[in-house]
């Protein structure tokens, strides 16, 4: 194989990459909110919990977003309390299972007809409980890779890319009133690469993170004072 | 010539080295298509948040349901055998919610508890396994392992229990007070560095979960179990019966309301009406316990 064609060969593969080392990552986010009666001194000594809706068939709110939710607005404004998504279903098990877990806020009153329920949600002086309906999923791929090993050599050759999506809607409730005062939706997409030369190398779109801050922003806007 | 059988020899040598290591992978490869998964379900199971009903309930963990287990051999070189056990976590979560729904739980293994306790227990509640169904995503195509089950719950007078000429209990079905099924379902999706067999664990824990949702939230809903409630209710109202009235009207009320029903009162009710009478295999199956059979400590 001639010195040309080698360097010809290079060019058509290193080319794409170099494109994707500059678009790589790149996220298009579109965040809708609409809110009422927000809390304008902050929550106090309040505490928040924000809880992922499992009850679909085909797919469930991730915990690690969740979890990630909750982190982006302790770290935002760390006077707010969120209380730990697993800790709080274990707390109240069987009344937030996905069989159980109350889909709108007036069955709350329900549910503090229970005295143990009823003691342990004034215990925890809760005041705003936040659920969480969504996924994020890979979409449409394209490209192909080869991979080989030899004695002494190893080594992948190619272009992949795949795309993600997320789409999550946070709907808060009022735990005073038992009334929904907030709806606040992010819907994120960006494409991943992973070229390979020898080494593959993944350039990943942050959607789900991008997703997280998102809501995050909006969330800590209107539960916390200071933002 | 030394040189020859020396160079032979070691030739000779590195070949069946080679060879061994090659026989070795490929037994190896060709293993791990067909190689076994086994999963001992375990989790940490929440106590229920509940008002505990004035009950002593009996409880009798048939050995088929304490130790559970369920294998499916796999249909082609590209699947696994799988074996899951579930019968310890089952005795673990269940004890776990009965203690936290019933104000005294006694376990009954054998004869002498019966004497010995009989006096005190309102009921006897003998729970089975009669399906279990999973999917892993190499069946499916689908990112989520999901773990189905059906149980059969048998509630029986701690008067119907019998002791057979060999020592096992058995329960005359004509004296059961009621009989309900409880549908469980439990799922978790692929996750990154998760194996296997953590995700078929994961999913059973979820569908434990699930099934003592579903036991909570229906158990008063049953016609058979609401009239027992009511009965033990009105006996302690009286001050008859096994148990003081320590949960006075606070107590009756509770049942009288089917304990904590908060969801699926009207579904398990249809479910109920549909599968309320068990089968004649059912029954035989329920109808002996031996006693060699049942497990759990007797507390």
């Amino acid at each position: 194989m001639s010195t040309g064609i080698i360097w010809h060969n290079i060019k058509q593969w290193v080319g794409p990459g170099l494109c994707a080392l500059l678009l790589g990552g790149c996220v298009n986010a579109t965040v809708n909110e609409m809110t009422y009666n927000e809390p304008v001194a902050g929550i106090g000594e309040s505490s928040v919990v924000i809880l992922g809706r499992r009850h679909a068939p085909d797919y469930d709110t991730e915990f690690d977003f969740i979890q990630c939710i909750g982190d982006h607005i302790h770290s935002g404004d760390p006077s707010i309390d969120v209380i730990g998504e697993i800790a709080f279903i274990n707390e109240f098990y069987p009344w937030f299972e996905p069989r159980t877990a109350p889909m709108q806020p007036e069955t709350i009153d329900r549910l503090l007809q229970l005295p143990p329920v009823a003691e342990r949600f004034a215990a925890m002086q809760l005041e705003y409980m936040i659920w969480i309906d969504g996924n994020t999923v890979d979409t449409e791929s394209a490209g192909s890779m080869s991979c080989g090993i030899g004695p002494g050599v190893a080594g992948c050759f190619g272009f992949g890319t795949w795309g993600t999506e997320s789409e999550y809607e946070a709907t808060i409730w009022d735990f005073t009133d038992k009334v929904e005062v907030g709806r606040v939706s992010a819907v994120t997409s960006g494409q991943n690469y992973m070229p390979a030369v020898i080494v593959p190398i993944p350039i990943i779109a942050p959607v789900q993170g991008t997703a997280c801050d998102s809501l995050g922003d909006q969330l800590l806007e209107y539960l916390s004072a200071h933002h | 010539m030394g040189e020859a059988s020396l160079a032979s020899t070691i030739f000779d040598r590195e070949s069946a080295v080679l060879g061994r290591y090659l026989l070795v992978l490929c037994i190896a490869l060709l293993g791990t298509g067909c190689a076994s998964k086994q999963v001992v379900v375990e989790g940490n199971f929440p106590t229920p948040l509940l008002d505990p009903l004035p009950v002593t309930l009996g409880v009798i963990y048939p050995s088929a349901f304490a130790q559970h287990e369920f294998f499916d051999e796999a249909k082609g070189r590209a699947e696994s055998d799988w074996l899951v056990k579930t019968g310890e976590a089952q005795v673990e979560f269940w004890d776990i919610l009965f203690s936290g729904m019933f104000e005294d739980v006694v376990h009954i293994r054998d004869w002498e508890t019966v004497q010995s306790r009989g006096a005190d227990i309102d009921g006897v509640i003998i729970p089975a396994i009669a399906e279990l169904q999973y999917t892993i995503p190499t069946h499916t195509n689908v990112k989520v392992y999901e773990i189905w089950m059906r149980y059969q719950f048998r509630l029986v007078d701690v008067s119907a229990l019998h002791q057979q000429e060999d020592g096992a209990l058995s329960f005359n079905p004509e004296e059961r007070l009621a009989t309900w099924p409880i549908t469980a379902y439990g799922k978790t999706p692929t996750a990154f560095l998760q194996t296997d067999e953590e995700a078929v664990n994961l999913a059973a824990v979820v569908a434990l979960r699930d099934a003592g949702a579903h036991f909570v939230t229906t158990f008063g809903a049953n016609p058979g179990v609401a009239t027992w409630l009511d009965g033990i209710a009105a006996r302690q109202h009286n001050g008859i019966g096994p148990e003081p009235d320590v949960g006075g009207a606070e107590g009756s009320r509770n049942m009288d309301e089917g304990s904590p029903a908060i969801a699926g009162d009207q579904a398990a009710t249809a479910e109920t009406a549909k599968n309320g009478s068990s089968s004649p295999a059912e029954d035989a199956v329920g109808e002996a316990i031996s006693s060699a059979e049942t497990s759990g400590a007797s507390s």
